[in-house]
């Protein structure tokens, strides 16, 4: 039996080739994810392990919230320094400063666009990663360092002046000198301006303070006991670790947070095997299908119902190691692709050469052979069902599956009940729903055909004829070859369905996702023009966002016509309950909204659930107000008391004035603050946003010109936008996630035209002999092609349609259920669905090539003769 | 009806299959001429190459030496693309097999040759062939929910809708049990009678060899008998004497 599934195999090759690609393309994809990701983390811990290499311990603060919050709370000073250098056994130590910062020249062009900019304190020699390959690195205060790959991208040289802007006024500063770090150009990927300590100080907005403490040992001293020894000496607020500590401690956040991207894309991985998963299952029905004889002869030949099934399953199993082998191949390939689309999509992430892990190997392999011998597993089932009398005769159909006997259907309902009992426990809601439907479903099938003593009750074959003939509408006009097409595509329902579904599933997703968007941006842009009176919008300009200087506001505040001015920042806490009777249990870390509240109410309208603009006014020192999701989630009241621990480690007692209605901007984050209270007891000296109003009678432009001058000379990492710039802007960012998820999708799109081609060939070979007879009586070879690729029209159509469908709805369910609360509005993008109708019908046109081509080719004799 | 204009013939013709010592000659330098208006019967055993010389005559096959002349036109020098026309035009088709498509009801599938040829319908002329084949009543029902002997006569009314110079029946009474297998041929004779169709019939079988004008008789790819069609035991001693 072995040798017949690979000879099989050898002699339907353009199926098995066709067939394979269902499975490659989801095994490439998910075995490029690792890679990439396994490799972006490789360059990581090189670049963790080169930093720390020479530093026997490192001292960093601990933070009151989560690591993320980017919140100091115990300051590293110079005094902290002068403790370390006293313990016996360390031969130095030095302070270091790295923080986000934006480098512009000095013409105010942004240096660095997708990988984050850095600013770094100069580091003695024995600390510092960055040798200079050009000049020297700093050691005046107007003097920078940059690194070599930022140098050559942008051009720059010694000597050149750029300026640079963190959170503070933007300084300038001289290039003294062009560094590498280790043997790579650039520090994996980033913008590095190097500077004197105190001028990166000033950049982190807080002089006299450090955010690390490198310590270098001396001789014969061990860097597990120096750490001990440092530990002892500093307050417990100090985290104190060796540098392979803290490497491996940083390479371990790191893969934390590249675990998202590792799932994002995992997500479409399993949704092109997903669909790979319906074509196979549609190949392997349709070659048991036609194989009817075959299995006759061999049942008939004695071959025992377990061989026949092991034969179809090896199959199965050949094809899945095959396809998952060259899947990883293809994979390793596709890693760097993947890595070029997301420098594209602004995301430059390093990488140095490939990491290809043992998981890796496995994990796709696996994944790729059982998903395609699972597919393969019903059809198997249903040729061990071929009577031996299939042998002699002709059209001999497979009997149905045989009535369940009593045991079965007992064992049957108790599976069925572990199942919901297992999705309720495991993962509740929705899931118990989607199982309980499933299984109704059966149950009324297993009872139709229990009342009909057997015999399979027709199914969903109604409406794919009709969606069939009614979409084929769209060639009938093309005469006899769009007729034919017409009927062709709904011969077989269950087979077009199948094939039809594969597609629908990705186009549903392209649907589903861009409805949503269209919808966000829709409620953007009413929520921007509902809520915003001023006039600019003041903010980072950078591509991920960012903080503004606290000292923007004021500067505005000066300029000539310029009304009123109020900013809002952003800041975090862990927001707990007062030990009081009757108030609920609470312990979360928390965004949290300051805000100016005598100017915002001017600029900003706020709906309100309990309160009104002159609860905002009179929120003082210890008032705030919470959103209405956050008041339901924890049962707030007006007039409940909240302790809340700030990022900068105080305690807080907060009493809640007012609840806000949900909003779709964002702005108001769970809790709202004022902008006093944020600064004194949260240390928030950043602001994450002003907004503007012109002074009445004033000159818009004028006073526009005259803001834009400020920031462009003295704060260039931050613009001004008007709200129509700004709902753009958010836009154009909705817009470009949109394509790269589109981008994705389209693998999926892939292989259902592998698998729509693939139903083709083997739906033309079972009709070769009425292709015959059409070129016998007169058909040309061009209307058999055509004729072959209406029908994969028609059958691309009515994937399309059917995703359309399915996408809208979820959509719309989704933004009904689940959305309605933010005031989230409903917008279908009539235009951007037409598209992926036009794409689906072109996509079916695509997938007929070969099929059409083969069919084509026919030598009308031999098809004639073929029985 | 003008008996004497010839509207295919074959000249000289060879058709050999495959190279080398194991090539075989199907067909070895054999001349034939097929008047208008004639019935024609072509018998011979299992290997004979009356089926190959069928194809050869209808443009479906080429020969590997020797001409085929249709309707003036020789075959031999025609490209596919004018071999196909030259098939969707003059010539009509019935096989063994009916070979209707099940998708496309009775009238649809006599009318295919048409639909394929982009060609109005002469109503009255469809009309007058669904009356003589008798399914005027079936037009509406798909292939599956006919008779063989219905779907035979849907074929038949195929082959002659475009009005061929001449129709190539192969075994058409083949798959067919006696009482259609004779409605068949009768509607064949008819054609020849009554509308002066050419028809041209690959048979083993002598019934229905008797209902032509004319027997042929082939064996080892050459004829051996070219004469009156007799009756089914003159056919059948024919057969016997070749054998």
């Amino acid at each position: 039996m072995g040798k017949l599934v690979l000879r099989g195999f050898a002699q339907r090759k353009v199926r098995a080739l066709l067939t394979g690609i269902a499975i490659v393309l989801g095994v490439a994809l998910m075995a490029g994810t690792y890679i990439l990701t396994d490799t972006i983390n490789g360059a990581f811990a090189e670049v963790f392990g080169a930093v720390y290499k020479n530093r026997a311990v490192v001292i960093t603060a601990k933070e009151t919230l989560g690591h993320e919050s980017g919140s100091q709370p115990y300051p590293i000073t110079e005094a902290t320094l002068a403790r370390v250098r006293a313990v016996p056994g360390v031969e130095a130590a030095s302070g270091g400063v790295v923080t986000g910062a934006t480098l512009l020249t000095t013409t105010g062009k942004r240096i660095s666009s997708a990988a984050p900019s850095l600013v770094d304190a100069v580091q003695p020699a024995r600390f510092e990663a960055f040798t200079a390959v050009q000049g020297h690195l700093p050691s005046h205060a107007d003097e920078m360092a940059i690194d070599q790959a930022t140098a050559k991208h942008h051009d720059l040289h010694l000597g050149q002046r750029l300026v640079i802007a963190g959170a503070a006024r933007a300084r300038r500063y001289t290039i003294s000198g062009i560094v590498k770090f280790g043997s790579s150009e650039s520090l994996g990927g980033a913008s590095v301006a190097l500077l004197l300590p105190a001028e990166a100080q000033y950049m982190w907005g807080k002089p006299g303070e450090y955010d690390i403490i490198n310590v270098a040992a001396s001789p014969g001293i061990f860097p597990t006991q120096l750490a001990s020894r440092v530990r002892a000496a500093l307050p417990a607020t100090l985290i104190v670790r060796t540098g392979a500590e803290e490497a491996a401690n940083q390479t371990a956040e790191l893969e934390e947070k590249l675990g998202f991207l590792r799932t994002f894309l995992l997500v479409f991985a399993y949704v092109a095997l997903l669909v790979g998963a319906f074509i196979i299952f549609n190949t392997f029905s349709i070659t048991v299908a036609q194989r009817v004889r075959e299995f006759g002869l061999l049942r008939a030949l004695g071959a025992s119902r377990g061989q026949i099934m092991r034969s179809v399953v090896a199959e199965g199993l050949l094809l899945g190691i095959a396809g998952s082998a060259v899947g990883l191949l293809a994979g390793i390939g596709l890693a760097p692709a993947l890595d070029r689309l997301f420098k594209l999509f602004g995301a430059d992430l390093p990488d140095n050469g490939t990491v290809l892990e043992a998981r890796t190997v496995i994990v796709s392999l696996g994944v790729g052979i059982v998903i395609t011998v699972l597919a393969g597993l019903l059809p198997a089932m249903r040729a061990t069902r071929v009577p031996p009398t299939a042998a002699m005769r002709e059209g001999v159909q497979i009997p149905p599956r045989p009535l369940p006997t009593r045991r079965a259907l007992v064992i049957r309902f108790v599976a069925y009940l572990v199942l919901l009992l297992a999705s309720q426990i495991l993962v509740g809601g929705g899931a118990t729903i989607v199982v309980l439907i499933v299984i109704m479903a059966r149950g009324a099938r297993l009872t139709v055909r229990l009342r009909r003593g057997g015999e399979r009750p027709p199914r969903h074959y109604r409406v794919i004829p009709a969606l069939g003939r009614t979409i084929g509408l769209i060639v009938s006009w093309r005469g006899i070859t769009g007729r034919l097409a017409r009927e062709n595509s709904v011969r077989q329902p269950g087979r077009t369905l199948v094939t039809a579904l594969a597609l629908t599933v990705g186009l549903g997703l392209v649907a589903f996702i861009s409805v949503l968007a269209a919808g966000t941006k829709a409620t953007i842009d009413q929520a921007v023009s509902r809520s915003f009176a001023g006039n600019l919008i003041i903010q980072n300009s950078s591509a991920g966002g960012g903080e503004i200087p606290g000292t923007i506001a004021p500067a505005l505040r000066s300029i000539h016509g310029v009304g009123a001015v109020t900013a809002i920042a952003f800041t975090k806490g862990r927001v707990r309950a007062l030990d009081e009777p009757g108030t609920p249990v609470i312990d979360e870390d928390s965004p949290l909204t300051a805000i100016e509240p005598q100017s915002f109410t001017k600029m900003y309208k706020v709906e309100w659930e309990h309160g009104s603009a002159a609860t905002l006014a009179s929120l003082g020192r210890n008032g705030t107000v919470a959103s209405e999701k956050f008041a339901r989630a924890h049962h707030l009241r007006v007039g409940q008391r909240l302790l809340v621990l700030s990022a900068s480690g105080h305690h807080v007692t907060l009493t809640v004035r007012g609840i806000v209605s949900e909003e779709a901007i964002g702005l108001l984050s769970n809790l709202t603050i004022s902008r006093a209270l944020a600064r004194s007891a949260f240390g928030q000296r950043e602001d994450g946003v002003d907004f503007v109003a012109y002074g009445a009678g004033a000159n818009g432009a004028e006073v526009r010109s005259g803001i834009d001058a400020l920031l462009r000379n003295e704060f260039p990492q931050a613009h001004s936008q008007t709200a129509a710039q700004y709902t753009q802007d958010v836009n154009k960012k909705t817009d470009k996630l949109l394509l790269l998820v589109y981008v994705l999708l389209a693998l999926s799109v892939l292989v259902s035209l592998v698998g729509i081609a693939n139903t083709l060939v083997l739906s033309t070979y079972e009709r070769t002999h009425e292709l015959g007879m059409m070129r016998a009586i007169g058909a040309s070879r061009s209307q058999i092609r055509q004729m072959i690729r209406y029908e994969s029209l028609i059958t691309g159509l009515i994937g399309g349609v059917l995703g359309l469908v399915v996408g809208i709805v979820g959509a719309v369910l989704v933004t009904k259920f689940e959305l309605s609360g933010a005031g989230y509005v409903l917008s279908i993008p009539v235009g951007t669905l037409f598209v992926m109708l036009v794409a689906a019908a072109f996509a079916g046109l695509l997938a007929a090539l070969l099929p059409a081509w083969r069919a084509s080719r026919l030598e009308v004799l031999g098809a004639l003769a073929s029985e | 009806m003008e008996g004497s204009q010839t509207i295919v013939q074959a000249h000289d013709l060879t058709r050999r299959y495959g190279e080398g010592e194991a090539a075989v000659d199907a067909l070895a330098g054999l001349t034939v001429d097929f008047p208008t208006g004639r019935f024609a019967a072509i018998m011979g055993p299992s290997g004979s190459g009356k089926s190959t010389l069928m194809h050869l005559l209808a443009g479906l096959d080429r020969p590997t030496s020797g001409t085929v002349t249709v309707a003036g036109v020789q075959l031999t020098e025609l490209d596919d693309r004018a071999l196909t026309q030259l098939r969707r035009d003059r010539i009509g088709f019935i096989f063994q097999t009916f070979n209707l498509l099940p998708v496309l009801n009775a009238e649809e599938n006599i009318l295919l040759p048409l639909s394929i040829a982009g060609r109005d319908v002469d109503r009255a002329w469809f009309d007058q062939l669904v009356e003589t084949v008798g399914i005027r009543d079936r037009l509406s029902h798909r292939p599956a929910e006919l008779s063989g002997g219905q779907q035979q006569r849907v074929a038949v009314a195929r082959a002659l809708i475009s009005r061929p110079a001449v129709v190539f029946a192969d075994e058409p009474s083949g798959n067919l049990d006696s009482k259609s297998s004779g409605d068949v041929l009768e509607l064949l004779r008819h054609a020849v009678d009554d509308f002066a169709q050419t028809v041209v019939m690959v048979t083993h079988d002598a019934h229905a060899a008797s209902f032509a004008d004319r027997l042929l008789m082939l064996a080892d790819g050459r004829i051996v008998h070219d004469g009156e069609a007799a009756s089914a035991e003159q056919a059948l001693d024919l057969m016997k004497a070749i054998g």
